[in-house]
């Protein structure tokens, strides 16, 4: 069997059974994260890398303690599941360090498969792992760490599997379909996260308040929701592919306010994104598609960077002709109501602007809706949470040993 | 009208001339499309197509050549379908279907002897086909090697498929064509890897054992057709003018003659001239677009290829954007006489290398 460590060893992984589980938010763990963060936060020019910095951030000692304030109960003994075997995506560098993260504070021993793409955030990450790893204080972290590669091999996603408790698949659903091939111990259990589509609502009065507050001066949200979308090609589970507008049916109101959000959005992605060739044809495939499947579709563009299709209903299939890279619906209501189709399990994050986000939890809630498992503030999508996909994650890698108290 | 067309030559026109009759005839096609097929129609609806602004060739609408992927496109009741063609064309798995009605068929054929006499007269002519025979038996369902074997059948006489049905030389076969017809006039078709990898390699190869000396046949008056881009054997390090030397050399053919054809748009081929340009007839033209705005590109300069095309009757394929990049060299200025454009094929557009954490792109390509 070929596997490439890149952090760890052959040793650890068939050892692997064999070594302890940790207690959740074990000092070992959290005091290895919090060295990790430092060590990246002290490279120079890791400003450039603006997911790993986020990371670094995320595992700071101040962030981990806030976060084990949450999870860790009085009286409630949770310890790791033993065993993580982790399948990273192939498109987002740092998603396997996160996913690492929760797996090491959960108290497992952790084994992440990354991708065969190189990305220098993932060389980044592990070097700075290895060094903090190789501090004497952190002798006794190391057998709980294989970072591995690999080429597409059955024989070895089976012999991982075989050997793990909890399997975690990121990636698209074709991945996850291919990996599950392999069987899971009877015990075992298995996250995983599949495509997901996200959507932004937006209420028209309040974003217009927000314009004449700011004396017309929008491009902090505009660079807000380049974020949350073209930063990571839109293409992201958590990327908005459409925009709902919320109001009373004022049109001059509406009229206004969409040139406004989209003119801000364009000056950005006009000084930021480089739209490759195939996407313009990917875009205008795509819109064609749905144009000839579905009444009620008008484009309006103005360059290929920015696709802006007016759709007068919404379907709950609309989202099976969704594109990356700056293709975006835009649909107006009055009510959440006409939205539901778009909610279904498919639905992850709903970001919104000048709504109550409990309000939409409440929504969610009352009408019993399949999806959204998330509700932030636009911006605020690509955020680093122990919640996703409607788990929380540490506690879903952990178990807990009860005490019948009588 | 096409019969317009018909009484010209088919390299005759100048700029001027061939934008105002082109504009014509393809608002005219634009018209009949938007009528009977009503999935046109609505896609003209959502990209606010006004037919009072089309001023000339490029203002008409471009229509993706995926669409025919996703959906069946036709201008005609089903039971006029002549035949269907197919093409795995350039992502995925699904295959564009075209559905082309008897005189859509007869307008094909009628512009490709047109087009074809241009280069080597009006006689038709033997031809030997470097492809297999099994790759035309179904008629109802060609692919495009099949549909540009069975488009030149009308040019041609005393057609011989020099590979069985294994790919493998019919030596049997070629012998006999070449001990016919050598010395004079005559047609070898293939597609460029097929010709190399099952004719010349063949032949030449001495593990294959062939008892075949190609030397003792004069091959200088013959026409070596090829088709299907050259990706494939530049990624094995042979350019199309190595190629050309390597087959001069070792066969003694003289006259070589690409062209560059979808099934899209079959018929008004861009075939190769002496000088080595591919030209765009009296019958199709080509715009390059640039990426970022779909905006018309100048001479020399790289893009997105878009062709229109006045023969498409039965399908809405009359101007298509392509996933192919170009250069227009040059218009009504070639050495070798003929007017129109004549461009650069640079090959099909790099796929995407997105962020993101979904695969939806692949999902997307597989879906039926």
């Amino acid at each position: 069997m070929q596997i490439n460590y890149l952090v760890g060893k052959t040793e650890y992984l068939e050892n692997a059974s064999k070594t302890p589980a940790l207690p959740v938010f074990s000092d070992k763990a959290v005091g290895f994260l919090a060295e990790l963060s430092k060590e990246l936060l002290a490279i120079p020019g890791i400003r450039n890398h603006t997911d790993v910095m986020s990371y670094a951030y995320w595992i700071r000692k101040a962030s981990l303690e806030q976060a084990k304030k949450e999870v860790v109960r009085e009286g409630i003994n949770r310890l790791g599941r033993g065993v993580a075997f982790h399948i990273a995506p192939s498109n987002v560098p740092v998603n396997f360090a996160v996913s690492m993260t929760s797996s090491l504070l959960a108290g497992n021993i952790s084994i992440v498969r990354v991708s065969n793409k190189e990305f220098e955030e993932v060389d980044i990450i592990c070097s700075a792992m290895n060094r903090v790893l190789d501090k004497p204080q952190f002798t006794e972290m190391k057998q709980y760490i294989c970072i591995i590669r690999y080429e597409h091999s059955d024989e070895i996603t089976e012999y991982l599997s075989s050997i793990c408790d909890i399997r975690i698949i990121w990636g698209g659903n074709n991945t996850i379909e291919q990996i599950r091939k392999a069987p899971l111990p009877p015990r075992a259990i298995e996250m995983c996260f599949a495509d997901r589509h996200s959507v932004a609502v937006i209420k028209t009065n309040e974003y217009l308040k927000y314009v004449s507050e700011n004396e017309g001066n929008v491009s902090e949200i505009a660079k807000k929701f380049y974020t949350d979308t073209y930063y990571s090609d839109q293409n992201a589970c958590s990327s908005p592919r459409i925009v709902v507008w919320l109001d009373d049916k004022n049109d001059s109101d509406f009229e206004k306010a969409k040139d406004i959000f989209w003119n801000s959005l364009e000056k950005e992605v006009s000084e930021r994104y480089e739209l490759q060739p195939i996407q313009a044809v990917d875009k205008y495939s795509m819109l064609t598609e749905l144009s000839m499947k579905k009444d009620g579709i008008k484009l309006s563009k103005n360059d290929n960077s920015l696709f802006i299709i007016d759709v007068d209903k919404l379907s709950d299939d609309l989202m099976d002709y969704k594109m990356s890279g700056g293709y975006f619906f835009q649909y107006r209501t009055s009510s959440l109501d006409d939205i539901i189709p778009i909610m279904g399990k498919m639905c992850q994050t709903v970001a919104v602007f000048g709504l109550d986000k409990q309000a939409v939890v409440d929504y969610v809630n009352d009408k019993g809706v399949r999806g959204v498992d998330r509700v932030v503030d636009i911006g605020d999508t690509m955020g680093l949470e122990f919640t996703w996909d409607g788990f929380q994650m540490i506690e879903q890698m952990s178990r807990i040993i009860y005490i019948y108290r009588g | 009208m096409i019969e317009d067309f018909y009484e010209l030559e088919p390299y005759q026109l100048n700029k001027e001339e061939k934008a105002e009759m082109l504009t014509k005839e393809l608002l005219e096609l634009t018209k009949r499309h938007r009528e009977k097929c009503q999935e046109y129609d609505m896609f003209l609806k959502a990209i606010g197509f006004n037919e009072n602004d089309v001023k000339a060739p490029q203002d008409i609408p471009f229509f993706p050549v995926r669409a025919f992927k996703d959906v069946d496109l036709l201008s005609i009741p089903r039971e006029e379908v002549f035949k269907t063609m197919t093409s795995s064309g350039t992502t995925g798995q699904r295959v564009s279907k075209i559905f082309v009605d008897k005189e859509t068929a007869m307008i094909q054929q009628k512009v490709l002897v047109k087009i074809l006499s241009d280069y080597w007269g009006k006689k038709r002519l033997p031809m030997l086909v470097i492809d297999s025979k099994e790759t035309v038996r179904n008629r109802q369902q060609f692919t495009a090697r099949g549909a540009a074997i069975m488009g030149l059948q009308i040019v041609a006489r005393d057609i011989v498929y020099a590979l069985n049905d294994d790919m493998s030389l019919n030596v049997e076969a070629v012998k006999e064509f070449l001990e016919k017809y050598s010395g004079q006039r005559f047609i070898i078709f293939g597609f460029t890897f097929i010709v190399w990898q099952h004719f010349y390699n063949a032949i030449l190869d001495i593990n294959y054992d062939i008892d075949l000396d190609i030397s003792s046949y004069d091959l200088s008056e013959a026409f070596l057709m090829t088709g299907g881009g050259w990706k494939k054997l530049v990624s094995e390090s042979i350019s199309q003018n190595e190629f050309k030397k390597r087959i001069e050399e070792a066969f003694g053919i003289k006259h070589f003659l690409d062209h560059y054809a979808m099934v899209e748009q079959t018929g008004c081929i861009y075939a190769e001239c002496e000088c080595g340009h591919l030209h765009a007839s009296n019958y199709s033209d080509v715009f390059i677009r640039d990426p970022k705005d779909f905006s018309i590109k100048g001479i020399g300069e790289k893009g997105i290829i878009q062709t229109v095309s006045v023969l498409p009757h039965s399908y809405p394929g009359h101007s298509l954007l392509t996933e192919d990049e170009g250069i227009i060299l040059g218009e009504d200025d070639c050495p070798c006489g003929r007017k129109g454009k004549y461009i650069q094929i640079l090959g099909r557009l790099k796929s995407a290398e997105l962020r993101g954490c979904s695969d939806t792109y692949a999902d997307k390509l597989s879906r039926r």
